[in-house]
């Protein structure tokens, strides 16, 4: 960014270009105020400590996400689990270790390809390889599965970015000294590309637990009265939940998916503070 | 990467950490690479035998598309005109606001103004599909119905707008990244030169970064064209073939998202049929990836001395 300081250095916003940029910009904001005050106004009857944990009701007064964000919650620590350690893995490996072989090549561009693949039809896929042919069933595991593999690819594309953005010179020099591969990556590599490693995955994380439409797919229940309590339990989720109460008509339900939204915004911020507290530590021992 | 081979030379392949960092990470790849072969292999699987049963000449030929019909019709073609309608629609209508705020975040914005536009665009990205449909079906449709009341409950153009909003932030972001690639001297040339910085902005800036940015907009209609939840919450999902805006759209994706409600049974016509529309639009947003990823490369060519993407 620091780049574009020198254009912008005292010019005055003036002349029609930046008129339309600032009304651009304002319609740009409006959008995201409008969006976030629509849900908390139309939140705020039914957000209380009951909405949390309650399971959702025929009656719309007595409904909560307790199901659905026990069900988000068991998806993003599988998803997490398996997907962030597997794509930073594959693009160390990808980056660092692998030979510029045709199948290498090949593996690196279907998972390119992959990441830009609308998550519906990972639904689709997890629905043949995990619910129907090994016969999970619509559980929270064919779910967490799916998300995975709409992850990985994400994870892996910008933890590439991340490990190119890291010059060629730092690797050099610890070669020179002597320094084994591995200890490159440990430690040159790793730690200079650690922000945006952790940015990169995410970001990628916050994209599967927003995920409605791969669950709808597989076939996720949004009335349950029970709190899933294993991985085999039938799969809940907020986003299938909030689908699930948007499209009803009756005045009740629109609050109660408000709501559950606001519960799925909180959950992602949530995420996203646990990573950015790590990613401020990490900086810290950099310096 | 030139760093192979030299440190080829350095490396101790008998250290626990060398094998560790070889056999480890080289597991991880072939995992991520099985996960990813196994959505293709099953995708691709499921819709040969889908034409089996149904010729690819009636799929993409047919006219109509009606998979439970006493007739059954699967004709692809009247989805992909219904996703073509949403993406082109959303598309033209954030293709001047994102350019314009890319234009506002690079030129004009100072610091404070930048990073607090930055923060709001980030967070509209971070936004999940679901909450925008919720948004677009009970506050967009009654807002257009009050001022259009002739708007059906379920139209194309509460989808559009809302899938635009969408969309908004990558070609935001992306046409930044394509700006940022124009050296300033040509702007400092240009005004230096006599010209008003609005003139040296329309007619050198913004077409030295035009090959980028028509990147950034075949990516934003990519993820135009794979959007669901918005779609089949503002859209609808009407049996007949629609062209009127005012009505509901039929896309690929709501296809998927209706029949994903009904139990189908596996190995059925419509259970196939899923998988090939499923099909569909993996290449068409792989075909439009690769093409605005070649663009975003091609625009980025003349950056000066710049690595990072």
């Amino acid at each position: 960014m620091s780049e574009s300081r020198g254009a912008r250095a005292g010019v005055a916003i003036r002349g029609p270009i930046g008129a339309m940029g600032v009304a651009a910009a304002l319609v740009t904001m409006a959008a995201l105020i409008l969006l976030a005050g629509v849900l908390l106004v139309e939140a705020r009857e039914v957000l209380d400590w009951r909405f949390f944990l309650n399971p959702p009701s025929r009656v719309a007064a007595e409904g909560g996400v307790g199901p659905a964000l026990a069900g988000s919650l068991w998806l993003t620590l599988i998803v997490a689990a398996i997907a962030v350690p597997l794509g930073v893995g594959t693009a160390v490996y990808l980056a660092e270790y692998a030979p510029p072989t045709r199948l290498v090549k090949a593996v690196e561009s279907v998972l390119t390809n992959l990441a830009g693949v609308p998550s519906v039809v990972y639904g689709i896929a997890g629905l043949a390889l995990f619910v129907r042919g090994p016969g999970l069933g619509p559980s929270i595991l064919a779910g967490a599965l799916t998300l995975t593999a709409l992850t990985v690819p994400l994870v892996v594309v910008n933890c590439r970015k991340a490990l190119q953005a890291v010059p060629d010179e730092s690797r050099w020099a610890a070669f020179g000294l002597g320094a084994s591969r591995w200890q490159v990556v440990r430690d040159q590599v790793l730690p200079a590309a650690a922000p945006d490693i952790v940015a990169g995955c995410c970001a990628a994380l916050l994209r599967a637990v927003g995920a409605a439409a791969p669950l709808l797919m597989l076939g996720a229940v949004s009335f349950t009265t029970f709190v899933p309590g294993s991985p085999h339990d039938p799969l809940t989720a907020l986003p299938t939940q909030i689908f699930a109460w948007a499209a009803r008509p009756q005045e009740g339900f629109l609050a109660l998916a408000a709501g559950a939204s606001v519960a799925l915004l909180l959950l992602m911020a949530a995420m996203h503070l646990v990573l950015f507290a790590n990613r401020r530590r990490r900086k810290g021992t950099l310096t | 990467m030139t760093a192979t081979a030299l440190s080829r030379a350095a490396r101790n392949p008998r250290s626990p950490g060398e094998r560790f960092g070889k056999h480890v990470l080289f597991i991880c790849a072939a995992l991520s690479a099985v996960l990813g072969a196994a959505v293709i292999v099953v995708v691709a699987l499921e819709t040969f035998r889908f034409f089996g049963q149904v010729s690819p000449a009636r799929f993409f030929g047919g006219l109509t598309w009606a998979p439970l019909a006493e007739e059954p019709g699967f004709g692809v073609l009247p989805l992909m005109a219904g996703t073509a309608q949403i993406a082109a629609g959303a598309t033209f209508l954030a293709l001047p606001v994102g350019l314009l705020t890319a234009v506002f975040l690079r030129y004009y914005a100072g610091g404070r103004t930048a990073s607090i536009l930055n923060a709001v665009v980030t967070l509209l990205a971070f936004v999940p599909a679901v909450v925008y449909g919720y948004f677009a079906l009970n506050y967009v449709t009654p807002a257009i119905r009050s001022v259009w009341p002739g708007v059906e409950g379920f139209n194309g153009i509460s989808a559009c707008l809302v899938v635009g909003l969408m969309i908004l932030p990558t070609i935001v972001l992306l046409s930044r990244e394509a700006l940022g690639a124009v050296p300033n001297s040509l702007l400092e040339e240009g005004v230096a030169l006599g010209a008003t910085r609005r003139r040296v902005l329309v007619r050198l800036v913004v077409p030295a970064a035009a090959i980028g940015i028509a990147g950034s907009v075949v990516m934003a209609a990519a993820r135009a064209v794979g959007e669901t939840m918005i779609v089949t919450l503002a859209a609808g999902n009407p049996t007949g073939p629609t062209w009127n805006p005012v009505e509901g759209v039929r896309t690929l994706t709501t296809f998927l998202a209706q029949a994903s409600l009904g139990d189908i049974p596996t190995g059925s016509i419509e259970y196939g049929a899923c998988f090939a529309v499923a099909a569909v639009l993996f290449l068409l947003t792989c075909g439009m990836h690769a093409a605005g990823g070649a663009l975003m490369a091609r625009g980025q060519r003349g950056k000066p001395g710049a690595v990072r993407s």
